[in-house]
């Protein structure tokens, strides 16, 4: 039989037992779906079974930088700068410093780690290094999503953790285009060789370019049919160009994501378009990298991915533990919403195929590695460590709402037209219960 | 007009940027199966806006980028995206079926085969006429004896005779026409194709006896049969997965479609069954047994094809060889004007014999001008069958291919307005392609 009618055996077969069993499963034992899909690729690849050839998932390259390209889109996607500037500076602080923190620190773990355990000579290290802390900065949103099941939350902590999780996957990806400017092979037919900084900026300038260009293409184009059309061009031009120049895929359509947004009037049109696909080429991917995952029992591999495993686990915990008691925000946040950051998914998936297609760059097969087994141990469970960051905070107001009858039992809010004082969100106690509700938005006032 | 010109500024970008590439082939074929979809929608659009088909626009951005102009989508290229043509000819396919209801069928059965037989035998009998009187212009039989002369020409017309259903499709689509005209001619062309591919296989067998091929492919007359029969029967089964699929779960449409065609043209292939009549077979088994869910899922194929159906008909542009017209036009214009005169006076025939409606007498031929698709891949028969000889009556099929392509769409959309199945104002109601 041939590989790939095998390939869309599996896929549709998966694909729809994840709705049939799986999503049951996952709403209630609050399980994210997808690493099946990349034991599944494991045990069709060659590696194991060896019922889809080498050659045959060396040929589905151009389907991998495609998935890649529409995760960065869809991430860039997420960045309406109206909405972003509605933020608070505290919630971008503890972001931010969530983000550098793992960057930093599971960065500077590995480049010391990885020469003495012999997979790299000391120059080099820093490149594997600089790769694999940029993918621990990731987080997946699968577990928020299933966690509160589709109900729109107003807590500090959902919007802290939404806020994280994009600060998280743009730094991820902005390390990750970088580097790959910083050590991009010279082009031979050229009369002088880019430098890194030109190489960044020519990632960039595709996307910024990329980004208006489509927008005036799309112009006032709201109808969905029609932005499936030019929608796909889009981004598989984009992804193409990027991955023919050998700069970052991701990084390229994450500047697209973010032009188009602030720009297009149909950015919800736009949304609904890149979401109805995004899964789909997220299990592909997942299939697709297990397929080319070479999964090794070496100790010096296995401590590799110790060291990420803990120095990230550790940093997401107790580095917001710390951070989040240092600015004083504990009794709105909680101790624990690090934890809500541990799973990964997606967006780590891209990044590592995108570094392990590269053979120009060092130990490709240990970062790739590193990043599945994460994807592996956290994602089953990120909905569960999301429940477990919420729960001490979201309960006690749920509680409180029961007690308090004219609040909205289900969502923790008071009913329309109960507000103490115009312009303010109601404020049950002045001293905690209050900026557990933030402040008020013109989300707030429309609702009023 | 202002997405022509986002084109061309994006064009000139690429090649601004081209030399500092030396990614993989694939990369390149991914840019240019990007930009083949802006392209082609573009001037989709903007052929839509002078009341042209957007087929037609489809058709000229890929000439326009295509070897023959600017070479950007290159032969190598269009190789490597061989496959985006097999899923839309799948999808469009299994459209075409799901398009057949039992019920007109048995109503209209009869008719449609009247009228298939009538305008398919005078064409095709004024096509071989045609290349036997001219086969002097074409060097690979010239001087040849009689019985291989009228061998190649009956071959050549079997192939020749055919419509394109792709093109039908994409037009009723767009113009959400339903009328008597509009079902007609599609029924008739659907029907055709069946016709063609089985008529094909016997013309293929009778000249492999006058003329036995010396290195081409051998194909026995058992894997005919196989290709038919099976197509039939691994279509049926098919069908009803899809079928139950649809009666008992029906989620997930927009995923479901795309497998559908992949695993179907993949299955083809796979069985050696004709693909194009699989994926036919499976579409009217699915949209007469899934219990109602047939139209949607055809939603969801439209929508889900529609950027793999601009492709399609970009490649099939692409593939216009202007130069073949130049060099063979002595040949390809009669060919052309018997081709087009043969299906006036068979559908003149049949519509008197059939006692069909007299606007399907009247305008239906003008549906059938179009060629696409499966011809090309039954000239590719030809040309592996008989390497020579079979490559130079290929040219000269691409040729007439090119006129009938091109003047098709026009013919067509103007056929329904004039039978005022569609509004004069030419309004569309789908997406760009809307779906074929």
């Amino acid at each position: 039989m041939s590989a790939s009618l095998v390939l869309i055996i599996v896929v549709a077969t998966a694909y729809l037992a994840t709705h049939l069993l799986y999503e049951w499963l996952a709403k209630r034992l609050l399980i994210v779906s997808g690493a099946e899909y990349l034991v599944l690729g494991v045990l069709l690849g060659p590696q194991v079974t060896g019922v889809i050839p080498v050659e045959a998932a060396e040929s589905f390259g151009p389907i991998i930088v495609l998935g890649i390209g529409w995760i960065g889109l869809t991430v860039g996607m997420q960045f309406y700068i109206p909405r972003l500037v509605r933020i608070s500076a505290l919630t971008f602080r503890l972001a931010v410093v969530e983000s550098l923190a793992t960057l930093t620190i599971v960065g500077g773990a590995l480049w010391w780690a990885l020469p003495r355990l012999g997979l790299t000579s000391e120059f080099w290290a820093i490149v594997p290094a600089l790769a694999l802390a940029g993918i621990a900065v990731a987080s997946t949103p699968a577990g928020l999503d299933i966690a509160l099941r589709d109900r729109k939350r107003r807590e500090p902590v959902v919007n802290q953790l939404e806020t994280s999780l994009g600060v998280n996957a743009f730094v991820a990806i902005v390390v990750s285009g970088l580097l790959f400017a910083w050590v991009h092979r010279a082009p031979v037919n050229a009369m002088r060789p880019p430098t890194p900084t030109e190489w960044a900026v020519i990632t960039v300038g595709v996307g910024v370019l990329g980004g208006t260009l489509f927008h005036l293409f799309l112009g006032e184009e709201r109808q969905v049919d029609r932005l499936v059309v030019s929608l796909g061009g889009a981004v598989i031009l984009a992804s193409g160009a990027a991955a023919y120049l050998n700069v970052s895929p991701v990084l390229a359509t994450l500047v697209i994501g973010i032009v188009l947004v602030n720009t297009s009037r149909g950015r919800d049109e736009l949304r609904t378009v890149l979401a109805s696909a995004e899964r789909p080429f997220y299990y592909v991917l997942l299939l697709l990298a297990g397929l080319s995952w070479r999964p090794t029992t070496s100790w010096t591999v296995i401590a590799v991915i110790l060291l990420y495993l803990v120095t990230r686990t550790t940093t997401k915990v107790f580095g917001t533990r710390v951070t989040t008691a240092w600015n004083g925000a504990t009794p709105q946040l909680g101790r624990d919403w690090g934890k809500a950051l541990i799973g990964q998914g997606r967006l780590t998936v891209a990044l590592a195929l995108d570094y392990a297609r590269r053979p120009e760059l060092p130990i490709g097969d240990v970062v790739f590695t590193a990043a599945l087994a994460s994807v592996l141990l956290t994602e089953f469970a990120a909905a569960r460590l999301v429940r477990a960051a919420l729960l001490p905070i979201v309960e006690p107001l749920r509680d409180l709402a029961q007690r308090l009858p004219w609040m909205d039992e289900e969502t923790g809010e008071h009913p329309v037209g109960t507000a103490a004082e115009p312009g303010e969100v109601f404020t049950p106690d002045a001293k905690g219960a209050s900026t557990l509700l933030g402040p008020a938005t013109p989300d707030d006032e429309e609702r009023r | 007009m202002r997405r022509v010109i986002v084109l061309g500024l994006l064009y000139l970008l690429m090649q601004a940027v081209l030399p500092l590439g030396e990614g993989t082939a694939a990369a390149l074929v991914l840019m240019a199966f990007g930009f083949l979809i802006l392209g082609a929608y573009s001037v989709g659009e903007l052929a839509a806006s002078i009341r042209l088909p957007k087929i037609v626009g489809y058709l000229v951005a890929g000439l326009a980028v295509g070897p023959a102009a600017l070479n950007f989508v290159s032969e190598p290229v269009m190789k490597q995206l061989a496959p985006v043509s097999q899923l839309a000819i799948a999808l469009i396919a299994f459209l075409a079926g799901a398009e057949l209801q039992l019920d007109e069928v048995r109503e209209r059965g009869k008719l449609l085969l009247k009228l298939m037989t009538a305008e398919l035998t005078v064409s095709f009998i004024g096509i071989v006429v045609v290349l036997v009187s001219l086969h002097g212009f074409l060097p690979a039989l010239e001087g040849a004896p009689v019985t291989e002369v009228l061998g190649f020409s009956i071959l050549f017309a079997s192939v020749a005779v055919v419509h394109s259903p792709a093109v039908t499709m994409a037009l009723l689509s767009e113009s959400g026409a339903k009328g008597v005209v509009a079902r007609t001619t599609l029924g008739v062309v659907l029907l055709a194709d069946v016709a063609v591919v089985l008529s094909f296989s016997g013309a293929l067998a009778l000249v492999r006896f006058l003329v036995p091929p010396t290195g081409g492919a051998e194909i026995g007359v058992l894997s005919v049969v196989w290709e038919i029969g099976g197509a039939i029967l691994v279509g049926a089964l098919l069908g009803a997965v899809v079928a139950l699929y649809l009666r008992f779960i029906r989620r997930e449409l927009f995923i479901f479609a795309i497998l559908v065609a992949f695993f179907g043209s993949e299955l083809a292939r796979v069985v050696h069954v004709e693909t194009l009549l699989t994926l036919l077979m499976a579409g009217f088994v699915a949209e007469n047994a899934g219990g109602g869910g047939g139209e949607q899922l055809r939603h969801a194929m439209e929508r889900a094809g529609a950027p793999i159906f601009v492709v399609f008909f970009a490649l099939a542009g692409a593939q216009i060889k202007p130069d073949a017209v130049m060099t063979l036009w002595p040949l390809a214009v009669p060919l052309v004007l018997v081709r087009a005169f043969g299906i006036w006076a068979g559908s003149q025939i049949g519509a008197r014999w059939a006692k069909a409606e007299p606007e399907a007498g009247r305008y239906m031929w003008m549906g059938l001008i179009s060629q696409a698709g499966v011809a090309i891949g039954l000239a590719s028969v030809m040309a592996s069958v008989y390497p020579q000889r079979g490559e130079e009556l290929q040219t000269l099929f691409l040729a007439t291919l090119t006129v009938n392509q091109t003047l098709g769409p026009i013919m067509f959309r103007l056929a329904l307005l004039r039978s005022g199945e569609i509004p004069p104002d030419g309004a569309s109601r789908g997406p760009t392609s809307g779906g074929h």
